[in-house]
């Protein structure tokens, strides 16, 4: 009984899944087919699938429009150095908040936790009259500046650091270790998991992050590869050429997207053992 | 205590890169443009500001794309507004004249007119209904036509012969025949791209061809409720429903184009600005023709329709040195010059704004080889003002969403809802009196 | 480290200050301080008419607010429909997208054939940037030449104006939030998953329990906290995620489909709206402070438990 029970539903079970992926894939999946497709012939027109031919007009003509390459270090700049920054303060402010007594910690740890509850997306004009009036406008550090503060990253440390034995930092201190050393031998290294998993969040937030990079930069010279793609969404003003769309949209999430493709099974296991829950 | 020094050093960090400074010893002119063509843009104006640095050493022009032309305008008054030095030109709306003059953020062309030799003639080689929205109630030239464009008729000539049509419609009565006569299950056989959020646009055109512009030359006054503004919309809105020719509430304005290429809409409604690409996407024989005329009359005074497109912009708050500005105007004299002009318009069919232009090689046998383009321009003479007025964003924000309502059918009565938003404009407008 | 020399006892008072200084500092610099300024400005009206510029912004009390309420006023219908509109699509990504997000983590928790691609089929667009998911769908939603359509029209059907049809456009982008959300739902269900113990499972199975039991007894309880964490962080990202709007619609005929925060972003260049735009900023905040705060109470109250 619980034995036919079980395959019924393992068969619904895959049935549903199937479905599902399928639905989730379609769109991907004509991106590819229209980013290849002569730009005369819509969907509409024709085989829903194959144009008349097959063709790379689109990716040239969506290749002429940005500087793609720029744009891909201009993104990798950008995510390494907030994520770089973060990860120094991030662990500053975390074994401070976990592990040291001093007056006003839990009103100090209060007015970080603040960050998560006003989103900066929100604070758009008064930010940036803050660069400013820092001076920074239209310059790298104008991107990363707002982020290299992370609440999200505070909290998620403090609480794994807070699950290493504190025998453990004793040990080193006995040992003659600096808090520096304590910090990076002890918490660390014990840590892995959970830097990983925010590392991830990070990178992928930024990588994809398109209004504050658009409002505080100017200059082809270092903005991210979201502002490339917002260029030919933008020369739809002009007649949707979806096939130079579809063609830039997938030169911009490729590298992504093959990327967990290929490492999926980490990432998800690095989120699963990182705390975050 | 190295974590702390490294803190520290993050701390430094901030504040050295605050201070750091460029030097720069040529006259750098930041300049914005919108991506209004589906060309390539950037490289048009990379081309231009080349040949511009060649003929002025000691200027360098630094092209920014700064987006729609949308975002264009946000993101120049985000950046004036948050302290910013914003753009030195830029080319933006025709009608975000008063949005910026209000702000004291431009300054008007007419100073840098009166000190040239041939100033008069400088001007007068424009189209005037170009010139209509850079000027304001006084006749001071504030801004320079750039990249003009007008709404006109797209036709497919194929399909119209197929059905014993061989000329364009040239009024209302027609247009609709032949639509109805063209649209299919496959086809619409009229399009007119009210839809995405900018239907005041199109809307104006038909405003225009029933016998009333809604604004005037009084930035105090819009005309949003009159019999004709109210005629106008309900006769767009029969498009998508009574008359079945196009989708209900009207088509999005980047897909009509490209439904048009690929053969499923036989007639749109589009700009100017898109005759290059049009022209040279279509496999069959695309015709071009004046928006038909509506009820106020055939003798031309019921052809409509409102200018469109950008002009060009100088930004000073008072703090730009002679030099500067000396540079700036080369930049914006040197862009709106016949030769300038003739190459822009050939290239993407923004009608060339001055007339010696037209006779400048590459538009003059461009024009030559497709009479299309002489269309756009012919149809200057029955042109009017674009829709501009104090407080511009946020009235034609109102207009916007009320066009909206009615043309979606949620305000069934046209007028009642056009009479709340006249309320509301009214209301805005009597702080500017 | 709670014994230490006399001589050092000055430096590690200091210390953990110095620890959480760029964090505290970045934080009051770009969140704390520009809200109080939007406070502050919520109060107040820029000087309007002519030669209005340069001069200083009245005070008016809460007239902002008020004005906001006010349903003949030109933002108050604009406001008061987007405000709904953000409440129906944070509902509807939680009601849809959640349960959906939980339904593929267990599907796809356990060893089976080809797992990696089932999992890269459900979690890719959230790996996109939001703009370029958007610039996808707005391909697929295309009246005249979209995808939808062309399937539509091949089945008979005249086929739907997906982004111009008032009552649609909402629908649609929510179709796009929870297409772009179920898979990164599914990856937190997952970890609280893998934290469950294998052997609690196992003596269930041994005390005849079914797969139904097991889950309603077993799985969900052990969830709760994740699931806790889901809803509360798919309600905060419905307020905040609003980039998708440039690319559908962009809010939809008369706002039909129109998010707070898209509101405020169309409106933050004219000056004349800006006390509009600082209240508004409030009610979101407000909003995402709410929902932040249960949440926040709620996980200590369970980790105290």
């Amino acid at each position: 009984m619980s034995n036919r029970s079980g395959g019924v539903l393992r068969y619904f079970a895959s049935v549903t899944k199937t479905v599902i992926a399928i639905v989730f894939l379609i769109p991907l999946i004509f991106t590819l087919l229209v980013s290849l497709r002569p730009e005369t012939e819509p969907v509409t027109k024709g085989n829903i699938f194959f144009g008349s031919e097959l063709t790379f007009e689109n990716f040239e003509r969506a290749i002429a429009i940005a500087p793609w390459s720029l744009h891909y270090i201009n993104s990798l700049i950008f995510v390494a150095g907030t994520l770089l920054v973060q990860l120094v303060t991030v662990t500053c402010a975390a074994y401070a908040f976990a592990r040291m007594r001093f007056l006003g910690r839990d009103l100090l740890l209060m007015v970080i936790l603040l960050q998560l509850m006003i989103p900066s997306g929100v604070l758009l004009v008064q930010n940036f009259r803050m660069i400013n009036t820092l001076g920074l406008f239209d310059t790298r550090i104008a991107l990363m500046i707002p982020y290299w503060g992370s609440a999200f990253g505070v909290l998620l440390l403090r609480q794994t650091f807070r699950e290493v034995p504190i025998e453990l930092e004793e040990a080193a201190r006995i040992d003659g270790a600096n808090l520096a050393q304590v910090i990076r031998h002890v918490y660390v290294t014990n840590a892995i998991p959970a830097y990983l998993a925010f590392a991830l969040v990070s990178v992928s937030t930024h990588w994809n992050e398109f209004l504050w990079p658009f409002i505080i930069t100017r200059s082809e010279a270092i903005r991210p590869l979201t502002l490339g793609l917002n260029k030919l969404i933008k020369t739809t003003d002009q007649g949707a050429f979806y096939g130079q769309l579809m063609a830039g949209t997938l030169i911009v999430i490729a590298p992504l997207v093959i990327l967990f493709l290929l490492f999926q099974r980490q990432f998800v296991e690095s989120f699963a053992r990182s705390g975050i829950r | 205590m190295s974590c702390t020094r490294i803190a520290c050093l993050v701390l430094l960090l901030i504040a050295m890169t605050a201070g750091a400074a460029m030097a720069q010893d040529d006259v750098v002119i930041d300049f914005y443009f919108p991506s209004a063509t589906a060309n390539d843009a950037e490289g048009i104006f990379q081309r231009y500001a080349d040949m511009f640095q060649e003929e002025n050493p000691g200027i360098t022009i630094n092209s920014v794309f700064s987006g729609s032309y949308t975002d264009t305008r946000n993101t120049i008054l985000t950046e004036l507004q948050g302290g910013g030095a914003g753009p030195d030109v830029a080319v933006m709306l025709s009608i975000d004249l008063y949005s910026f003059a209000e702000e004291g953020y431009i300054v008007p062309a007419q100073s840098f007119i009166d000190a040239m030799e041939d100033g008069d003639a400088y001007v007068s080689d424009f189209f005037p209904a170009l010139m209509a929205n850079g000027v304001d109630e006084m006749g001071t030239v504030w801004s320079i036509p750039f990249q003009r464009s007008t709404p006109i008729l797209y036709y497919n000539a194929d399909l119209l012969a197929e059905a014993g049509y061989d000329a364009p419609p040239t009024n209302n009565t027609e247009l609709v025949e032949i639509a109805q006569a063209l649209t299919t299950d496959e086809r619409d056989g009229l399009l007119v791209p009210v839809a995405g959020g900018f239907p005041i646009w199109m809307y104006q055109s038909f405003a225009i061809a029933y016998g009333r512009n809604i604004v005037s030359d009084d930035p105090t006054e819009v005309y949003f409720n009159t019999p004709e503004a109210v005629a106008a919309v309900e006769f767009v809105r029969s498009l998508g429903t009574d008359l079945g020719v196009g989708p209900a509430g009207g088509a999005a304005w980047g897909d009509t184009p490209v439904a048009f290429l690929a053969g499923q809409a036989a007639m749109i409604y589009h700009t100017t600005g898109n005759l290059s690409r049009i022209l040279d996407g279509a496999e069959f024989e695309v015709g071009v023709w004046y928006l038909p005329s509506g009820p106020a009359g055939e003798d031309g005074s019921g052809y409509g329709s409102p200018t469109g497109g950008g002009n060009l912009y100088i930004f000073d708050d008072g703090s730009k040195s002679d030099e500067e500005l000396d540079a700036i105007w080369k930049w914006v004299l040197f862009l709106s010059s016949p030769q300038i002009q003739s190459d822009w318009g050939a290239t993407t069919g923004y009608i060339a704004s001055n007339a010696t232009a037209w006779e400048t090689e590459p538009l003059a046998s461009r024009a030559m080889e497709y009479p299309q383009y002489g269309v756009a321009r012919d149809q200057l003479q029955y042109a009017d003002k674009e829709f501009s007025s104090y407080a511009t964003i946020t009235i034609q924000g109102i207009i916007n969403k009320t066009l909206e309502s009615i043309l979606t059918g949620e305000s069934e009565d046209a007028q009642a809802a056009m009479d709340a938003a006249q309320a509301q404009i009214d209301g805005i407008l009597a702080e500017y009196k | 480290m709670r014994a230490q020399s006399p001589r050092r006892s000055h430096l590690s008072v200091l210390q953990p200050y110095l620890l959480i200084a760029p964090t505290l500092i970045l934080v009051l610099m770009f969140n704390v301080l520009p809200a109080i300024k939007t406070v502050y400005d919520s109060t107040h009206r820029p000087a309007r008419g002519l030669n209005a510029a340069g001069k200083a912004p009245d005070y008016v009390g809460l007239q902002n607010f008020r004005d906001l309420f006010d349903e003949a006023h030109y933002m108050g219908t604009r406001f008061q429909r987007t405000l709904r509109n953000t409440i129906v699509f944070a509902l509807a990504t939680v009601v849809i997208g959640v349960p959906l997000g939980l339904l593929l983590a267990l599907l796809l928790n356990h060893k089976q054939p080809l797992l990696g691609l089932w999992r890269f089929a459900v979690f890719y667009p959230s790996l996109l940037p939001l703009i370029g998911a958007a610039s996808i769908w707005s391909f697929i939603f295309s009246d005249s030449i979209g995808l939808a359509n062309a399937v539509l029209k091949s089945l008979g059907h005249p086929g739907l104006n997906w982004l111009g049809d008032r009552n649609l456009v909402l629908l649609s982008v929510i179709v796009v939030n929870i297409w772009k959300q179920a898979g990164y739902f599914m990856i937190f269900f997952l970890a609280g998953l893998q934290n469950i113990p294998r052997d609690i499972y196992e003596s269930a199975s041994l005390d005849g329990a079914s797969d139904r039991q097991q889950f309603t007894a077993l799985t969900l309880p052990l969830l709760r906290r994740t699931l806790l964490f889901v809803i509360v962080i798919s309600f905060i990202f419905a307020f905040q995620t609003v980039e998708q709007l440039q690319a559908l619609g962009e809010g939809g005929p008369n706002d039909s489909a129109n998010l707070l925060l898209y509101l405020i972003f169309q409106n933050i260049s004219e000056r004349r709206n800006w006390g509009y735009v600082n209240a508004m900023t409030i009610v979101l905040i407000g909003v995402v402070l709410t929902f932040t705060i249960a949440n926040f109470l709620l996980f200590e109250r369970d980790e105290s438990n």
